[in-house]
């Protein structure tokens, strides 16, 4: 725990805009990548304080804080332009932003410019060596030149970070020169081994260069921090919701124009999606303009959305309104759910009373979709979490009282063990966050946990009411057939050998980090 | 980089002062295209020494933007890395890495590990090599040196075959009709899979055997068997080609530079003569192939000829990518199917001593009046630019041109170059005799229609 002089300890999510960036989720939250056991024991252990990151001998690609992925999230802010400070790899994800959202039907409410914007410095050889403060001045001149943007986003790099470039030096002297904001975010990979660093990283470029203060308040208004991770479907059912009940949603960031960043200080509320996501966000607004927030629950599943909707209605003052809505949609949908539940009844009575899935999630998800898991009627034997850190402790108490103990795992994509964790539950359906390599192949079912922001069809659907029924008939559907992942298990080869599945425990090749005791 | 002339607000020409500085160039780093062209080699497992999203950017930005693909089974998420952070940073990344190559040798089956080292070790001096050699007793484990910063994805393949060759390759007997092919880069060159099949399939028609190196099972013996080749062939003006030359240097292996992947009976046919010619093939045997082939391939045009002349007749052209691929649909279309060749916009960034060859490539052994006008230009903001400057009906490029091809110039459009994240590519391509036939089905459907 941090102290000040005096020995108080200081508020770990005290946001200090006068910094230039945040803390990492190390530093702020006590976040790891790795732990192997029961979720009451994670409990306890994060709140005796022996939770450790560790360093892992064996280590797979699993994202940066730069490239996870910030670099397409931030191009599809409609009116700004974004610069990379980076060699040309970096950006290369971005080269999908003439892409992002097209496909979109046009009746879906979606605006029409699409006209994206970015720029890569391009650091070369020579940069490492000279600097390259005089490119990203140029850069960002000519982003102003070519597109007019309302604002420029800087993203850093390992390579800008390590020749230490002086970012906000540059922005420093250029602002005011240019008419764009200018919003320099330090979302260099070696930064943290948490993902979650770099979304934080992101609000605090957001909330200290772009936020202004309120000139009126919006009361109908509320932001809404929507992730790549859900469609554009969810956007219209939250919209949808929020609209039957007098408000509206600012969605931020994706796809948000500047003005919606803007005047987040203005709205009534901030709701959560994603809990982890939308944390530093949601503190800073309320620390610096007094805009309230919660963070759990998020609108997955049925309970949950109705606990969305009245924590919506208590903070501002709608209860009436928000029972009405929901008796409603219950009315609508809650018979659809209950056909869902029956579907799994009958393949659960097929395969011997059970159907367990195991579903690899952010740590947002843990805490919204096993309750949904248990919503359909199908249990959970073990849940796999990129990474997790105190900011969701409560809310994970709060699921294990729900819900019964259950086995965790968290390990930041770490394809081996997933694979390895796999193997020794052998659930009967895995979810797995899409782009997981050969994850697909199994004997038993296994199908993708979510699709991709610019998916508008309904099938693809997760949040709210529609969202709940569209997600459990995709999962109910995913029991039918397994051919595809059957035929490719049989006819080509597992990338891993066979001594690596006989090994007695998945974290065989963990080490201490930092020199600190042992991680797990 | 060559000099990028911009104009001024009063019409005059100016000098670009960082043309690097770009919009969604058209290429990934040198740790990308090692690692794509590590990915191809069936039966290698990439090591990737670097922060831990270098990675995962080369799936979305290099795999995935070559035609949607997954980088297969050591792709994505299951490729080793030694996701450095700060510490590594300040304490050196050497012994994380010695313990990576040791933990993937243990779990991950594989017949060749190739490390690859970005940024981040470069930067702060660890020294890999070093590293690397001491596992010269338990696998093959070589070291290809790139680092992000150094260049593009095109320099990434040679630097793998550098790597190759320099740590894999031993004196052979020489086998007398075997070629590889070189100069067909994986993922960035989006038809990599599809063209190294058809030209392996036409030239064993010649009865000569072809080494692919990339996308065949075994990889590692592919590799050790590319001194055996009696000639090399190269099919792009600039990728490639140092390969070839130390292969030449160090092995004695003759190789010719077709400089292009050809589209379409004529220019395969040039290429066939040529090449067996070389193995002193008799002509009668290459003569009634080509004629066979040639004969198929126009009969089959005449069903779509009706279509194409409703659509497309004629048509000003604009063809965007990497050099062998604009090359290649350039000739065809002015050779082929009579378009107008308006724009050739080479986006691999040629080191300029190839330019000028390059240059007189697109803009000789044309038919018809037009002579294309040639930018080399990485910047996707002065392409569209470029584009939106002309008269077109037709623009072959990537998936950044997709949208602007039907707003800003009324043209058909088709990705043929990456990036492509608009249609899956697994062996599609326009190499050989049919490959425009496919071009043609391909670009169709977009408006091929009821009267």
């Amino acid at each position: 725990m941090t102290k000040d002089f005096d020995g108080d300890v200081l508020d770990p999510n005290y946001i200090n805009l006068a910094d230039n960036t945040c803390p990492t989720r190390e530093q702020r939250a006590n976040g790891i990548n790795a732990f192997n056991g029961k979720a009451s024991e994670l409990v306890e252990k994060a709140k005796n304080g022996t939770l450790r990151n560790c360093e892992r001998d064996f280590q797979q690609n699993s994202g940066c804080i730069l490239n996870f992925y910030l670099t397409v999230r931030v191009a599809t802010i409609r009116d700004a332009a974004m610069i990379i400070h980076a060699p040309v790899g970096c950006s290369a994800p971005a080269a999908i932003y003439r892409e992002v959202f097209r496909r979109l039907y046009t009746a879906m409410n979606k605006p029409m410019d699409f006209d994206f914007h970015w720029l890569t410095t391009n650091i070369g050889e020579k940069d490492v060596i000279y600097g390259a403060a005089d490119k990203l001045r140029f850069a960002i001149e000519e982003a102003e030149r070519r597109y007019s943007p309302q604002a420029i986003f800087i993203l850093t790099s390992c390579t800008s970070g390590i020749i230490g470039e002086d970012v906000e030096g540059v922005v420093n002297e250029l602002a005011g020169k240019v008419k764009a904001s200018l919003v320099p975010i330090h979302c260099e990979g070696i930064r943290s081994r948490i993902i979650q660093t770099g979304y934080d990283a992101f609000w605090h470029g957001i909330l200290k260069y772009l936020v202004k203060p309120p000139t009126k308040r919006q009361d109908d208004m509320i932001n809404v921090a929507s992730m790549l991770s859900y469609t554009w479907q969810d956007r219209v059912e939250i919209a949808r919701l929020l609209g039957k009940i007098g408000l509206r949603p600012n969605f931020i960031p994706e796809f948000a124009k500047v003005e919606d960043f803007e005047t987040m200080s203005e709205a009534a509320l901030t709701a959560p999606v994603c809990p982890t996501y939308t944390d530093y966000l949601s503190r800073g607004l309320e620390q610096e303009y007094k805009v309230p927030y919660f963070l759990y629950p998020s609108p997955i599943g049925i309970a949950n959305t109705d606990e969305w909707l009245r924590t919506i209605g208590r903070m501002l003052h709608k209860e009436k309104e928000v029972e009405a809505l929901i008796l409603e949609e219950r009315a609508h949908w809650v018979p659809k759910m209950d056909a869902i539940r029956r579907g799994f009844d009958k393949v659960k009575e097929a395969n011997g009373g059970d159907f367990q899935v195991m579903g690899s999630l952010g740590q947002g998800r843990l805490v919204t979709q096993t309750p949904f898991f248990h919503e359909l009627g199908v249990t959970t034997p073990v849940a796999l979490c990129q990474d997790f850190d105190e900011l969701l402790l409560e809310d994970v108490e709060h699921l294990l009282k729900r819900v019964g103990d259950f086995d965790i795992i968290v390990n930041t994509f770490q394809a081996a063990e997933v694979a390895h964790t796999a193997r020794k539950y052998n659930p009967d359906m895995i979810l797995s966050c899409p782009f997981q390599g050969s994850a697909y192949k199994r004997e038993k079912g296994m199908t993708r946990i979510h699709a991709l922001r610019g998916d508008g069809r309904k099938w693809s659907a997760q949040a709210g009411y529609a969202g709940a029924v569209a997600c459990g008939s995709f999962l109910l559907q995913a029991t039918h057939n397994m051919a595809f992942q059957n035929t490719m298990l049989a006819k080509t080869g597992d990338p891993y050998k066979e001594w690596w599945y006989q090994q007695p425990d998945p974290y065989f090749f963990h080490k201490k980090s930092d020199g600190r005791e042992e991680a797990v | 980089m060559s000099l990028t002339l911009v104009t001024g607000k009063s019409g005059e020409l100016k000098a670009v002062e960082y043309p690097e500085v770009a919009e969604s160039p058209r290429f990934t780093c040198a740790l990308g295209g090692a690692y794509g062209a590590t990915l191809a080699t069936f039966g290698a497992v990439p090591i990737l020494h670097s922060g831990s999203g270098c990675g995962m950017a080369n799936a979305h930005g290099l795999t995935y933007a070559s035609g949607l693909n997954s980088g297969g089974a050591q792709g994505t998420t299951t490729t080793p890395c030694s996701g450095l952070i700060e510490e590594h940073v300040v304490f050196g990344g050497e012994d994380k890495l010695r313990r990576l190559i040791d933990t993937t040798i243990q779990i991950m089956k594989g017949d060749l590990y190739v490390v690859i080292s970005g940024c981040v070790p470069a930067l702060i001096g660890d020294d890999v090599d070093s590293v690397v050699a001491e596992f010269k007793d338990r696998a093959p484990v070589i070291h290809v040196k790139t680092s992000g910063f150094i260049g593009n994805g095109y320099l990434g393949y040679n630097l793998y075959l550098d790597a190759v060759i320099d740590s894999l390759l031993t004196e052979v007997e020489v086998q007398k009709k075997l070629v590889n092919l070189l100069g067909i880069v994986p993922n960035q060159n989006v038809f990599w899979k599809g063209e190294l099949r058809t030209l392996k399939a036409l030239l064993e028609k010649l009865g000569i055997e072809v080494n692919t190196i990339f996308s065949d099972f075994g990889s590692l013996g592919s590799i050790k068997k590319i001194p055996a080749a009696s000639l090399n062939l190269v099919f792009n003006p600039w990728c490639g080609v140092e390969a070839a030359q130390k292969l030449e240097d160090r092995f004695g292996t003759p190789y010719i530079n077709f400089r292009f992947v050809p589209t379409g009976p004529k220019d395969t046919g040039t290429v066939l003569r040529a090449i067996a010619r070389k193995h002193r093939i008799p002509a009668r045997k290459v003569e009634a192939l080509i004629k066979e082939e040639e004969q198929n391939t126009y009969r089959y045009m005449e069903y779509l000829s009706e279509m194409f002349m409703v659509a497309m007749p004629h048509s000003f052209v604009a063809v965007v990518g990497d050099a062998r691929t604009v090359i290649s649909l350039i000739r065809y279309g002015a050779n082929e199917l009579g378009w107008n060749p308006e724009l050739a916009i080479i986006t691999d960034n040629p080191p300029e001593e190839y330019q000028k060859e390059i240059e007189k490539l697109l803009t000789s052994g044309l038919e018809g009046v037009s002579v294309p006008k040639v930018l080399f230009e990485i910047d996707s903001h002065r392409i569209r630019q470029a584009l939106k400057a002309k008269p077109l009906q037709v623009i072959l490029g990537s998936s950044l041109e997709k949208y602007i091809a039907k707003t800003e110039n009324e043209a058909h459009h088709l990705s043929v170059s990456y990036p492509v994240y608009d249609r899956l590519i697994v062996d599609r391509n326009y190499a050989g005799f049919r490959g425009g036939i496919a071009m043609l089905e391909d670009i169709s459907h977009n408006f091929a229609g009821p009267l």
